[in-house]
């Protein structure tokens, strides 16, 4: 986002801003991740702890989000960039 | 002094400004976020066979994103024209 438009004082304002927004993102993340590969993988109740099929499915359901999540900011950059400047 | 530590806290913040540059940046990424979480229920099947995305999928997410932008403004499009034509919003 262009934030050449404003003063310095504004522009600490709205880092400060983006800095909160990150953390709760972060955290937002963090638990719709355990929540989506929870629901996912793990629905056997019949021992307590994690077989190592569910933690092997736990560890790719995180890569694999965390891979899409990232192509999909890729794919958002480059419409985002096109919407604004036009198509190059 | 004051002159290098704090050049900002003499300029003015604006207050109007601001809240419009904090709603356009709540905006875009409260619209990344549900891309992401769209396109994965769509994309990515709940059987996770291997970490990497494979070439479907990856496709898949690449068409994903690019169709919900299509649709983003289809409605974008015709909310304005509704408001335009004075129809309630």
């Amino acid at each position: 986002m262009d934030f050449s438009q404003f003063n310095d004082a504004e522009r600490n304002h709205l880092q400060r801003v983006m800095e909160q927004k990150q953390m709760k993102d972060f955290l937002k993340l963090y638990s719709g991740l355990v929540e989506r590969c929870f629901t996912d993988c793990v629905n056997d109740f019949t021992s307590k702890t994690l077989s190592s099929k569910e933690d092997g499915c736990v560890q790719k359901c995180a890569d694999k989000f965390l891979k899409h999540s990232e192509r999909v900011g890729q794919r958002f950059a480059e419409a985002n960039a096109e919407m604004m400047g036009g198509p190059k | 002094m004051s002159f290098f530590m704090n050049q900002a806290s003499n300029q003015t913040v604006n207050m109007q400004n601001m809240a419009m540059a904090e709603q356009e940046l709540e905006m875009v990424s409260d619209l990344f976020n549900r891309i992401v979480s769209s396109c994965h229920q769509k994309c990515i099947p709940k059987t996770y066979i291997e970490g990497d995305l494979n070439k479907g999928e990856a496709v898949c997410i690449d068409r994903c994103v690019s169709k919900f932008f299509e649709v983003n403004k289809t409605i974008g499009t015709k909310l304005q024209q509704m408001s335009g034509a004075g129809l309630p919003m």
